[in-house]
């Protein structure tokens, strides 16, 4: 490119103050200069006037700058980064506080456990900010070893974290990245077609053998769940370019298949079929299998709209917390039914569902493919978590699970953390990056030469083309003499 | 013919949505059948262009995708959405009123009391 053009669009770059802004705009600029130019050419102008007289035709490089930098601003989202934090110290305090009122009940250091959920918020709250403050799409930009990265860290925690209930502890919340590491898969595959499309299945197989491994049946539904919808999102979009409806079917003959498979495990798997006998009639084994589930219609039983219920009337010789099996966990909701009543405890589930609304209703919103995709794989497992928790805290056990940003330690600063990556896609809307930053560096370049007849003159001449290729991509850019 | 600025800057957003509603546009090619569709009298300069597309596109009026145009080369294509057509139709209304009220007066026809 001339001088002339380079320094008017230095010039207009140098007042766009978000610097993550200035490629896409500078670009579009730079192509409609060129238009010009060519056009002042084809009137009769030597170069150099006809790109003078382009730049002129620009108006004044300052000005346009600064306009543009009034369009082009990060979007802060402090009312949802508030809304989060102000729901996980709800929740650390929930459980400080009732950690505080069941001391008599607890063995170790009650203010050593105290300590540490104050440390996991202060954590929590650091990766908040991290991850929005993060360039999440470059996450995008380097999906092979994001996505490889994702796998050593599963296989490091299965091989090296201690186990709690015969589950690998760390590689559970490890398996909880993995819908946002499919995610980037996902955007890795675009444009590659059915190869695409197959690779895009295929990268799911290690992230669900991880969980299946662990062993964390939650987290692989919430994988396989997450999984089906991004693939559908991606469809929609037709990253793959094979076309929408045949995207979509394929991904829906998928999930019939692997669902078939589910359905059949379960019809001849014993163990399945246990729980899910006692996920509908857990009295049928009281001491055993439906233990928890029994109690917890007990303590639901004899809660109040607001207060603490009666446990004498539960029919149990000895205190709730002693009854009720990880009260200050995965049953914390049944705690705050039974302990504060019904009423506290719809107000928390509706705080929780409402910021994950507020949440889906920017991520449908957003322009980005990408951005929408990275989203959904936050919002969506969260959700799956929240259902699934109400559930088991209603009585309705199926797997072990934790109600985000209010249970749990650890699992408040994953979550905190992928929220975080979800509210940088938020802020980072306004960049309209998506068509040019998607583009990959050229992969082929070829040099052709071809000895052509001219038809009118009969003489033979030399064709020379150029011909630039990117991966994934049918565009070709070429030139020829 | 020139025409006052600032006659032209309030009306401008009306005028590049009215051009997407046919079909999707590129910048130049938005000034290129502005100049023409206005015999020469909307001068548009790009670099006032771009800051108006890229407002419409923060609004939701317009998105943009890259597409190769006529010798191969890519441009940022702009599509007029469904909310950019609700916001033409509406400021069409408040320009033909405007336009009617201007009419009148100058006509001679307006009674200031």
């Amino acid at each position: 490119m001339a001088d002339t053009m380079r320094a008017y669009l230095d010039t207009v770059q140098e007042q766009i103050r978000w610097r993550r802004a200035r490629p896409v705009v500078v670009r579009e600029l730079e192509q409609h200069l060129t238009d010009q130019r060519d056009a002042f050419r084809a009137e009769g102008h030597d170069p150099e006037a006809a790109e003078r007289l382009a730049v002129e035709e620009m108006g004044d490089p300052v000005e346009v700058g600064t306009e543009l930098d009034r369009v082009h601003r990060p979007k802060p989202q402090w009312q949802l980064l508030a809304a989060t934090l102000a729901l996980a110290l709800l929740g650390g305090l929930l459980r400080m506080w009732f950690t505080f009122s069941g001391m008599e009940y607890y063995d170790g250091y009650i203010y050593g456990r105290m300590i540490r959920t104050a440390i996991a918020l202060v954590e929590g709250t650091v990766c908040l900010l991290g991850a929005y403050f993060l360039d999440y799409t470059w996450l995008t930009r380097h999906a092979r070893w994001g996505c490889a990265a994702a796998l050593v860290l599963g296989i490091l925690s299965l091989e090296f974290s201690p186990y709690m209930n015969n589950t690998s502890y760390f590689t559970r919340y490890v398996v909880l990245l993995y819908p946002t590491v499919y995610a980037v898969w996902l955007y890795h595959c675009r444009g590659k077609r059915w190869k695409g499309f197959l690779l895009a299945v295929l990268g799911g197989v290690p992230l669900t053998v991880i969980g299946c491994l662990a062993p964390y049946t939650m987290g692989v539904l919430l994988l396989l769940m997450t999984g089906f919808v991004l693939l559908l999102t991606a469809a929609g979009a037709d990253w793959f370019g094979v076309g929408k409806k045949r995207t979509a079917a394929a991904a829906l003959g998928l999930t019939g298949v692997i669902a078939g498979g589910v359905v059949w495990h379960v019809c001849k798997s014993g163990w399945c079929q246990e729980r899910l006998r006692m996920f509908l009639h857990p009295e049928l084994d009281p001491l055993g299998s439906g233990y928890q589930a029994v109690w917890v219609r007990k303590a639901l039983s004899v809660s109040q709209w607001l207060g603490e219920g009666s446990w004498s009337e539960a029919g149990s010789p000895y205190p709730y917390e002693w009854t009720v099996p990880a009260w200050d966990s995965d049953f914390l909701l049944t705690t705050v039914v039974y302990k504060l009543g019904w009423l506290p405890f719809l107000l928390l589930v509706l705080a929780v569902a409402g910021l994950l609304a507020w949440l889906l209703r920017k991520c449908l919103r957003q322009k980005n493919q990408a951005g929408r995709l990275v989203a959904l794989s936050v919002i969506v497992p969260l959700a799956l978590q929240v259902i699934f928790s109400v559930m088991q805290n209603l009585g309705y056990v199926l797997f072990s699970v934790s109600m985000p940003l209010v249970t749990g330690n650890l699992l408040t600063v994953v979550t905190m953390g992928l929220i975080g990556l979800a509210l940088s896609v938020f802020r980072e809307d306004c960049i309209p990056w998506e068509d040019h930053g998607e583009m990959e560096p050229p992969s082929q370049v070829r040099l052709r030469f071809q000895n052509e007849k001219d038809v009118q003159s009969g003489s033979h001449v030399i064709g020379v083309s150029l011909i630039v290729s990117r991966k994934g991509t049918n565009e070709r850019q070429a030139s020829s003499l | 013919m020139e025409i006052d600025k600032s006659l032209v800057s309030g009306s401008m957003g009306l005028l590049v949505l009215k051009l997407l509603e046919d079909g999707d546009k590129y910048g130049y090619q938005m000034i290129d059948e502005l100049k023409r569709r206005s015999d020469d009298t909307f001068h548009l300069k790009a670099g006032s262009l771009y800051p108006l597309l890229h407002g419409l596109e923060e609004k939701g009026y317009v998105t943009a995708y890259e597409r190769e145009a006529a010798a191969g080369k890519p441009r940022r294509y702009y599509h007029l959405t469904k909310e950019g057509g609700a916001a033409l139709r509406r400021k069409e209304e408040r320009w033909n009123t405007y336009a009617r009220a201007v009419g009148r007066v100058l006509k001679g026809g307006a009674c200031f009391g």
